[in-house]
């Protein structure tokens, strides 16, 4: 076993550099430069630490793993509306508009589909769930109805709410929100990231897109500033039943998406970032691309073959 | 603002104007005519001049849509900035406390066991961490002292680290009904775990990493990274330089898409909880 290696490229004295599991990976918050000033870092600490306070709340809410968060509270009420905290009324509303924007390619409903295909553990003790909902045929987003005035939401059928892609970019985007003041920083949260300004060296950060079928490889890097880099591939969470199997499901079909290897997009926020990604890995490349131009976000496309689709502003990554 | 208020704003603006060049004769006359200038801009601006392109209608298409979205993203964001600051504030408040706590807890790696309970209110200035020092770069030299991992520390948290590592996460999930670790709400039903510092080893294919939970009130309060005796110096955890170093790619600052699996984190975060739960 050789012995840790020091870092190769040395983060500079004045860095900050922090690591936290959360949300079922690792989450890094760097915030560059800033100086040394005692009084100054210990406000950058404290800031350092309420974005990563975001990531708690937000995951408290919104994991489906946890038998008390609220969204299970939520879930084990059909019918009624059922006033929600801020957080989980703006994820949902939010995971239902890009479920009508895909016209369903996106959609929050598939919890109890990934829960009965094995996406149940939770992450840091490893104890399983499984909820029994009564079968009545497949759900979909247009069960989920919100109430803006009131702050509620109402399901109309048994289902669980899967906010696994809406809530990890909710919570890198407040996290940068949070930052805001240093400028320059970095999140990375299992490799959905977030950049703020300028990396050490005064550049745009640089932004390695990883290879979907070689580990260690990447297909290209991008110079990115106050932009979300959310990638999807069929590589993470493998499914322990079907052959080949991985955590994206087609909501339509209740199978894994198969069209694509790995989607990646680049856009202001990292909740749309990582929803679209997600979005555009079950609807294929060529009405992936044709959403992220719609919208105007751009988007890298690998297939399992891979073959690379990109909108304009990526095209020099193909 | 549409076209025909910005023309009676103008028309409102050139009478303005004209005011001024007759009352104030000393300074008056420039201002007033500065005025009437805007004014004219303004209404020049404001009529519909030559065959311009409809562009209001025009953008509608591409551009309704694609700001709802990412409109829609922000002002979700805002919101629940708005609404839980001050919840989040609260946390930055317990850091002090938390952050000595984790200070002071991390020298004593054989008595992690020992309930850290008091420390009220250390003022953080004291302990204050060097800047230099990310959380795992502190510990880096103590792991390359005892660069095997399995002469790590001490014995409590060794004793089957790398070998066995799938054993004691197994038993100690079915050990305890873990439905309240990382239970936030309801008065947190104490002694599901024992208040401290506990770490645990998990392994994985880039090696060894040690974890570090604080259990506060009976909960999960954190959950870092203590050691890491990874091949690629636990880079492929804090994303930056092993993955320069693996991808050959020196260019790098973070990568988009490389997930890890925390499965051996989650080994050595059980390990620990094992302690907690004795």
């Amino acid at each position: 076993m050789p012995s840790p290696k020091p870092f190769p490229k040395p983060v500079s004295d004045a860095d900050y550099l922090r690591t936290v599991a959360l949300m079922g990976t690792f989450v890094t918050i760097h915030v560059v430069g800033h100086g040394v000033d005692p009084q100054q870092t210990i406000r950058r600490e404290e800031t350092v630490e309420r974005a990563f306070e975001w990531f708690r709340r937000i995951e408290e809410s919104c994991t489906r793993f946890e038998a008390r968060s609220e969204l299970r509270q939520l879930t084990a009420q059909v019918g009624i509306a059922v006033p929600v905290s801020t957080i989980l009324y703006e994820a949902v509303q939010f995971a239902l508009a890009v479920a009508e924007e895909s016209s369903g390619a996106f959609d929050p409903t598939v919890g109890h589909t990934m829960e009965t295909r094995g996406f149940n553990q939770e992450y840091r003790t490893g104890q399983t769930i499984r909820t029994d909902l009564e079968p009545g045929g497949s759900v979909s987003y247009r069960d989920v109805r919100l109430d803006p005035g009131r702050q509620t939401i109402t399901l109309l059928r048994p289902l669980i709410l899967d906010l696994g892609a809406v809530a990890k970019g909710m919570a890198i985007d407040l996290a940068a929100r949070e930052l805001l003041p240093f400028e320059n920083f970095a999140i990375d949260a299992g490799g959905d990231l977030y950049l703020g300004g300028c990396s050490p060296n005064g550049e745009p950060w640089s932004i390695g897109i990883r290879h979907p079928r070689r580990d260690h490889e990447l297909i290209n890097s991008l110079p990115v500033s106050n932009r979300a880099v959310c990638t999807s591939g069929d590589y993470e969470r493998q499914d322990a039943g079907e052959d080949g199997g991985h955590h994206i499901l087609d909501p339509r079909a209740g199978v894994s998406a198969r069209a694509v290897a790995s989607v990646t997009v680049v856009a202001p926020t990292a909740m749309l970032a990582d929803a679209l990604a997600t979005a555009a890995f079950v609807l294929g490349p060529a009405d992936g691309i044709r959403l992220f131009d719609r919208l105007g976000v751009d988007g890298l496309i690998i297939t399992p073959t891979l073959e690379r689709y990109a909108t304009p502003g990526l095209s020099c990554a193909c | 603002m549409n076209r025909s208020n910005l023309f009676l704003l103008a028309i409102a603006l050139a009478i303005f104007g004209t005011a001024v060049v007759a009352g104030h004769p000393n300074w008056g006359t420039f201002t007033g005519l500065a005025i009437l200038l805007l004014a004219g801009a303004m209404a020049a601006g404001a009529l519909p001049l030559g065959s311009e392109p409809d562009f209001v209608v025009q953008s509608v298409p591409r551009g309704k849509i694609s700001n709802s979205l990412v409109t829609l993203s922000s002002a979700a964001v805002l919101a629940v900035y708005i609404a839980g600051y001050h919840r989040t504030g609260s946390a930055a408040d317990g850091f002090a406390a938390q952050a000595a706590r984790r200070r002071t807890a991390a020298p004593i790696v054989a008595g992690a066991v020992a309930p850290k309970l008091a420390t009220p209110r250390v003022e953080a200035t004291p302990a204050v961490r060097p800047p230099s020092a990310p959380p795992f770069r502190k510990v880096s030299p103590r792991a390359s002292s005892a660069p095997v991992p399995n002469a790590a520390p001490t014995a409590a948290t060794t004793e089957d680290s790398p070998a066995t590592p799938s054993a004691s996460p197994a038993a100690s999930t079915s050990n305890d009904q873990v439905a309240v670790p990382a239970a936030p709400i309801a008065a947190a039903p104490q002694g599901q775990y024992k208040d401290g510092t506990y770490l645990g080893w998990g392994t994985s294919r880039h090696g060894d990493i040690q974890a570090s939970v604080v259990i506060q009130g009976g909960k999960i309060v954190s959950a870092e990274i203590a050691q890491c005796l990874t091949r690629y110096s636990c880079s492929w955890i804090a994303a930056l330089p092993g993955q320069v170093i693996s991808r050959q790619s020196p260019n790098v600052d973070y990568v988009s898409g490389a997930t890890q699996s925390c499965n051996a984190f989650s080994d050595a975060v059980a390990q620990a909880l094992s302690q907690a739960s004795e």
